[in-house]
This record gives structure tokens, C-alpha cells and sequence, in this order.
């Protein structure tokens, strides 16, 4: 009985092997498209609006999950170039360095099929060593310039509302999401910066890291995750050491993204603050996710910076079906988006109540 | 906790004991007294010094922070200590976690939330919602048991393998419907003041609600590991299966429970988590089993199986918690909570072990 119930499961196996080997011996392969991690809530709105797109578009792909590690995207890219893909579109899990980047590329060049990175930063000498090779992406400093710039012209404009203990300086937490992640990198220094240069044309004081014996100024997801559950427990402790009755009240939050800023929020509200009709302490993210948009309507969180997953779905589909019909990569894109023939860069908005 | 309080009441006993011993015998004693008490001592030893940096780290305010911190953490080990008492283990249980938690946050959304994962659900009520959980998380612990009891597979392989499905399916429950992936999050009121409405406030700090969730859980888990036949049972179970099995124990039934009890109180977290964090995601509990896992065994409970209180989990959840906001409030990189945290289980481990090679 075991053995038989064996064999049937050996055989149901095989034959799910048989029905996937059908579908893509024809047609010139797959579109194989590789995420850095299906649980990130921001890259699955870029997939389901890719998948959207490339069905739309007629073509057969296929979606890998690198759950975060770059050697299964690596091996993912194998087995993908071995069933016959026509294309990689490749959302890179190692940024801290060239070399993975590279090393998809060489692959690619070896099958001669063409790479399309998105969302996360490949540099401009990677994509160039291939001729099929773009990036599709933000100008990842954005989010962080305007962040800032979001946060620093609310200061200005309630300035005294926001300095709770009327010292004449805005203390502050950030919240970082990943080590060495060149966007968490950037959005936790212009943020920052940037909100900076704002208060000073002002005539207002710089913000202050609410913690002066931390030299790094800012917190940050040991797993790497941009959790809210991290942002949740660090804030949970901060408020405390840190209140109003102490004089110390940490007076705004910055988040490297909305689920991040989700949970200081909750933490906040936990504490009584960022409620309907009491006391706000400003909390900012990136991503614009639905959570954070209902949050800013409520009033709960005050602004967040909008990436355009659509947008670079489409950007992604088209550039493919111009490889597939021998076109330049970027006919038929909008061309202030495009940057010397190697990028294309998604443009990103304000999020905000007004 | 049981043992500090003999240890208060037969002291002047044993101090008139101690003064008869020999020096070398008084040596041991002490050794002894300072091993078994090992973690108390760091817990004290780490208080005073933290204390004297920061003061405020004895504020009542802080106080219930790390209270609270230690309430959400404690269901989630209560239930893996009972596997780690069988001497198995159950890595499931931080994706458990998450799902449940997504659950939860998915069947209470506020109605008018604009990316409802079920736009046409009406306001669940929470019992509802709660029973649905834990079914889930009971039949979750069913199928883990179920494995390791029916054909003897090491927990550690059978609980790899949920783990992995459960994770999966997460990532499938999340494409549901509106919600395409993104965090689950417009919670309903009801919901989020349920879990971290204010319990009561002493000297203006509130304290929330599942603090008092976990207090009754930590009493029923004592009550179940210590006053029932079921309790005894899988103590004898851990200590020896064969002799368990001789003596009229059901083996068979005994792990399944013991299992789906872990399920469900991996569920109670995961409900808890959803209400507290208020916006969940395929990330949700994700290492929790690790810090789980590594409170009970600071606590005393043993991989060799066998051995276990529940007074010695709360302990080691407590610890954990104390290092990570101690960390903080001494503006401590981060990175030295790993290196801390490694260091302690290392030596919890080291000085429990001891006790075993004593023995024989």
C-alpha cells in the first residue's frame, strides 16, 4: 500500500514536470522575472501590475521568489536561462556590490538574451558592460531628497506645534530599513539633509537626533526587513525613556517606508498620541501603500512619498516587447524619463493630506 | 519562581546547615547556590548596571514597556517549550505567527477600508475571529504532532516542513481578493483596543490589555504543565518514551497535544501581534521561533528533554526583552544584542548541562 501510494506520488510528480516541460517548449521561451522577495508590500504591487502587463501583452512568463537571498536568484537564473527564457527581468537582491549584478549579466551575455534590472540599484558601469542590459528604476536618492523636502516645508509651516516642549529645536527619530542598502542608505541621510537645508533658509534650528550618545542617528531593522514590528518595538521603548512630562518627547518620526512608519504609529497610538482629534507627532514613510494612505486621511501619519508601481510595470513590458521585435530598448518611452540610454527612472510624488 | 521562595523560607536552616559543612563541601554549596541561580543573577547583575547608566531605566514607564515586550513574546514560547520539553523542538512557529496574525488582520478590517481584502465582509465579531485562529493554528500543531508521533520524525524535520508550507501560504492568503500582496492594516477598532486597549493606568502609564492575556495564559500553561495528568504525562514522555509508553502513558496522544496546544498558543500570538503592530505582512513573525526557542532554553528548559517550568520561561522571555531595551537605553549598537544574546544562551545551555554530567 505504501509503496503503491509512493509510485502514484513519483508519477503525479513527473507528470506535473511533463505539463510545465509542454507549455514552454514553444513560443521562444518564457519572460522570467525574478523578485528579490514576494513578502516586500511595494514589490508586489509591481507584480501584479507586471503580471497584468506582460498577459495583456500576449507573452508567456514567469515569476521567481529569491525570498531575499541572492544566491537562490542566482540559481533561479540558471535553471530560468535552461528552460529557454527569452528574457530576464531581474530585480537584484545583492546591491551592496557589483559582483551579483555582474555575474547575471555574464550569464545573460552567455545565452545572449537580454537583462532588464528593476527597482533595485544596479550602477551605471554594470548595465553598460552589456548592450542588452537597462535599468529600470527611481532615481533611488529621490525618495530621500523629497522626503526631506516633504518634511522640512511641513516644519516650517507649523513649527511651533510640532515643538512640543518649546525649546526651539525639532527632536526626531529615524528609522532605518536594512543595513548596507544603498536606498536605505540614501533616504536616511536626505531625509535628513535635506529637511535641514529647509529649516535653515528658514531661519529655524537643524533637526536633532532625539538620542545624543547615538553617533549613527538613526535605528535600524536588524533583520533587514523594514518591519513594522522593528519600528513598533523600537518606538514602544523610546516613548519610554522619552515624554512630554520629561521634556524630551521625541517630536517627529522618519521611516525608510510606510510599514516602518505604520508601526511608530501604532507604538504612538499605544501612548496615547496620533489618535483622532488628540496630539499629532509627525510621522513620514515612503512608499505610499494603501495603509499609509488611509493612515495620512486620518490623519495618523502626515506624509509619505509615492513610488508608481504601475508606471514601472509598464515601463518593464514595453522595454521587453522591444527586444523581442529588434527595437531600440526605449522606443515608445517618455523621454525626460530616460537617462543616457541605460535608465529609465520612474518618477516618484509627494503623498500628503492636501 | 517556586524555587527562590523555599529558597527565602528554609534559609536560616540552611544557613545553620552550611556553618557545619566543611570548606570544601561549603564551596560547592556556594558554587552551586551561584550556578542554579545563574540566571537570576544576570537578570539582577544587568538591572544595576543599566540603572546606574540611565536611571530612567527604572522609570514606571519603562518598567511596563519591558513588561509588555515580554507579554507579547510569552504565549508564542510558552507553546514551543512544551515541544522543547519532549525533546524535539518546533520551527514553525514564527511563520505560525504570521499567519495567524494576517488572518486575524484580514477578517477585521474596518468595512469602509479602502483595499478590504474581503470588501463585503461585514464587522467580524472578534470571538469569531479569535475560534478562527486558533483552529488554524490547532490544526497546524495537529499535523506537526501528528508526524512526529506517527512516524517518528525529529521535530526539527517535520517542523522545517510546515514551516515552509505555512510560509507559502501566507504568501498565497495575501494575493487574495483587494489586497494584492500589500500589508494588511486598517484594523478595526474593536480589534486593536481589544489587544492594546488600557488595561488600567498606574502613575499615568497605561498599560495594555494583552499583558493581561498573557498573565492568564502563563497561568493556565502552569496549571496544565503541573496539575494535570496530561502535564505529567509529557514530562514523562520527554524523559523517557519507552518507559512513558510501558507504564500506561498514551505516547501517541500526548505528543499530538502537546502539539497542537504549541499551535495554539502560536496562534494567541499571532491574533495579539496582528492588533498590536496594527499593519501585518508576510514578514510578521518571522525569527520569532528563534527567540522563543532561545528563552526557554535560557529559562531552563532542557534540549535533553524531560525538564521544564514555566516560571523559568517567563524568566528567559524576560531577559530577552531586558537586554534589547537595556541595549537601547545605553545607546549600544544593535549588533552587540546578537553577540549578547549568543553569549547568554551559550551559557544557560553550558549550566544546565552541568547539572545532567553532575549526575551521572
Amino acid at each position: 500500500m505504501k509503496r503503491f501510494l509512493c509510485l502514484l506520488l513519483a508519477a503525479a510528480l513527473c507528470l506535473s514536470f511533463v505539463a510545465c516541460g509542454k507549455k514552454n517548449s514553444k513560443n521562444n521561451g518564457e519572460i522570467s522575472v525574478f523578485y528579490f522577495t514576494y513578502s516586500d508590500a511595494y514589490i508586489s504591487s509591481v507584480r501584479t501590475a507586471l503580471d497584468k502587463a506582460l498577459k495583456n501583452a500576449g507573452l508567456k512568463f514567469n515569476d521567481y521568489d529569491a525570498n531575499g537571498n541572492q544566491s537562490s536568484q542566482t540559481e533561479q537564473i540558471d535553471v530560468a536561462i535552461s528552460k529557454g527564457s527569452q528574457a530576464l527581468v531581474v530585480n537584484v537582491v545583492d546591491t551592496g556590490s557589483d559582483d551579483a549584478a555582474l555575474n547575471i549579466i555574464d550569464k545573460a551575455r552567455a545565452a545572449n538574451i537580454p537583462v532588464i534590472f528593476f527597482n533595485r540599484s544596479v550602477e551605471e558601469s554594470v548595465v553598460k558592460s552589456y548592450d542588452k542590459c537597462v535599468f529600470v528604476g527611481t532615481d533611488y536618492e529621490m525618495a530621500g531628497h523629497m522626503q526631506g523636502q516633504v518634511i522640512g516645508d511641513y516644519l516650517v509651516k507649523n513649527f511651533d506645534t510640532v515643538d512640543l516642549n518649546k525649546d526651539g529645536k525639532i527632536s526626531y527619530v529615524m528609522f532605518k530599513g536594512q543595513e548596507g542598502n544603498m536606498e536605505a542608505i540614501a533616504r536616511t541621510r536626505f531625509a535628513v539633509e535635506d529637511a535641514d537645508k529647509i529649516l535653515t533658509e528658514a531661519g529655524k534650528p537643524k533637526l536633532q537626533f532625539y538620542d545624543a550618545a547615538n553617533a549613527n542617528k538613526y535605528l535600524v531593522d536588524q533583520d533587514g526587513l523594514w518591519s513594522s514590528a522593528a519600528a513598533n518595538n523600537y518606538m514602544g521603548t523610546i516613548l519610554a525613556k522619552y515624554s512630554e512630562s520629561n521634556k524630551n518627547m521625541v517630536e517627529l518620526v522618519i521611516a525608510n517606508n510606510d510599514e516602518m512608519a505604520m508601526g511608530a504609529v501604532s507604538a504612538l497610538q499605544g501612548a496615547g498620541y496620533n489618535k483622532q482629534g488628540g496630539k499629532v507627532i509627525p510621522v513620514f514613510g515612503v512608499d505610499a501603500t494603501p495603509a499609509a494612505q488611509t493612515a495620512i486621511a486620518n490623519g495618523s501619519m502626515i506624509g509619505t512619498i509615492k513610488q508608481d508601481a504601475e508606471g514601472m510595470a509598464k515601463v518593464i513590458a514595453s522595454i521587453v516587447d522591444n527586444f523581442r521585435n529588434d527595437r531600440k530598448p526605449f522606443d515608445g518611452i517618455e523621454e525626460s524619463t530616460t537617462v543616457g540610454g541605460w535608465r529609465v527612472n520612474i518618477p516618484y510624488s509627494a503623498y500628503t493630506k492636501e | 519562581m517556586g524555587e527562590n521562595k523555599s529558597l527565602n523560607g528554609g534559609l536560616w536552616s540552611r544557613f545553620a546547615e552550611f556553618k557545619r559543612l566543611s570548606g570544601k563541601d561549603k564551596r560547592r554549596m556556594v558554587s552551586d547556590l551561584i550556578f542554579n541561580n545563574a540566571m537570576f543573577i544576570i537578570i539582577a547583575v544587568a538591572i544595576v548596571f543599566i540603572a546606574v547608566r540611565v536611571p530612567e531605566f527604572l522609570s514606571l514607564s519603562s518598567i511596563v514597556n519591558i513588561v509588555s515586550l515580554t507579554a507579547a513574546r510569552l504565549p508564542i514560547a510558552l507553546g514551543v517549550g512544551g515541544a522543547i520539553v519532549l525533546s524535539g523542538t518546533d520551527i514553525s512557529a514564527g511563520r505560525v505567527v504570521g499567519l495567524t496574525a494576517c488572518i486575524a488582520a484580514s477578517l477585521l478590517q474596518v468595512t469602509n477600508y479602502p483595499k478590504k481584502m474581503f470588501p463585503d465582509l461585514p464587522t467580524m465579531p472578534l470571538i469569531v475571529v479569535l475560534l478562527a485562529v486558533l483552529a488554524v493554528g490547532a490544526v497546524i500543531g495537529l499535523i506537526n504532532g501528528f508526524f512526529v508521533a506517527k512516524f517518528k520524525l525529529h521535530p526539527f524535520i517535520v517542523t522545517l516542513s510546515t514551516q515552509l508550507i505555512v510560509f507559502g501560504s501566507v504568501l498565497m492568503y495575501l494575493m487574495i481578493g483587494n489586497n494584492n500582496g500589500q500589508t494588511l492594516s486598517g484594523l478595526d477598532p474593536s480589534y486593536t483596543d481589544f489587544v492594546r486597549g488600557t488595561l488600567f493606568r498606574i502613575g499615568g502609564v497605561a498599560v495594555p490589555r494583552y499583558v493581561l492575556y498573557s498573565a492568564i495564559l502563563t497561568v493556565i500553561m502552569w496549571f496544565v504543565w503541573n496539575k494535570t495528568t496530561f502535564g505529567k504525562n509529557m514530562f514523562a514522555v520527554g524523559s523517557n518514551e519507552e518507559a512513558a509508553n510501558v507504564s500506561g502513558v498514551n505516547v501517541f496522544r500526548t505528543i499530538v497535544l502537546v502539539f497542537v496546544l504549541a499551535g495554539v498558543m502560536y496562534a494567541i500570538t499571532g491574533f495579539i501581534e496582528g492588533g498590536r503592530i496594527a499593519s501585518c505582512s508576510a514578514n510578521t513573525g518571522l525569527n520569532y521561533e528563534g527567540d522563543a526557542i532561545a528563552a526557554c532554553v535560557i529559562g531552563g528548559v532542557s534540549f535533553v528533554g524531560g525538564t521544564g517550568k514555566i516560571g523559568g520561561i517567563v524568566t528567559g522571555v524576560f531577559l530577552l526583552q531586558l537586554i534589547f531595551v537595556g541595549l537601547n537605553f545605553l545607546s549600544v549598537s544593535a549588533n552587540m544584542l546578537y553577540i549578547i544574546k549568543g553569549l547568554i544562551i551559550l551559557t544557560a545551555c553550558a549550566i544546565d548541562m552541568r547539572k545532567y554530567l553532575a549526575r551521572k
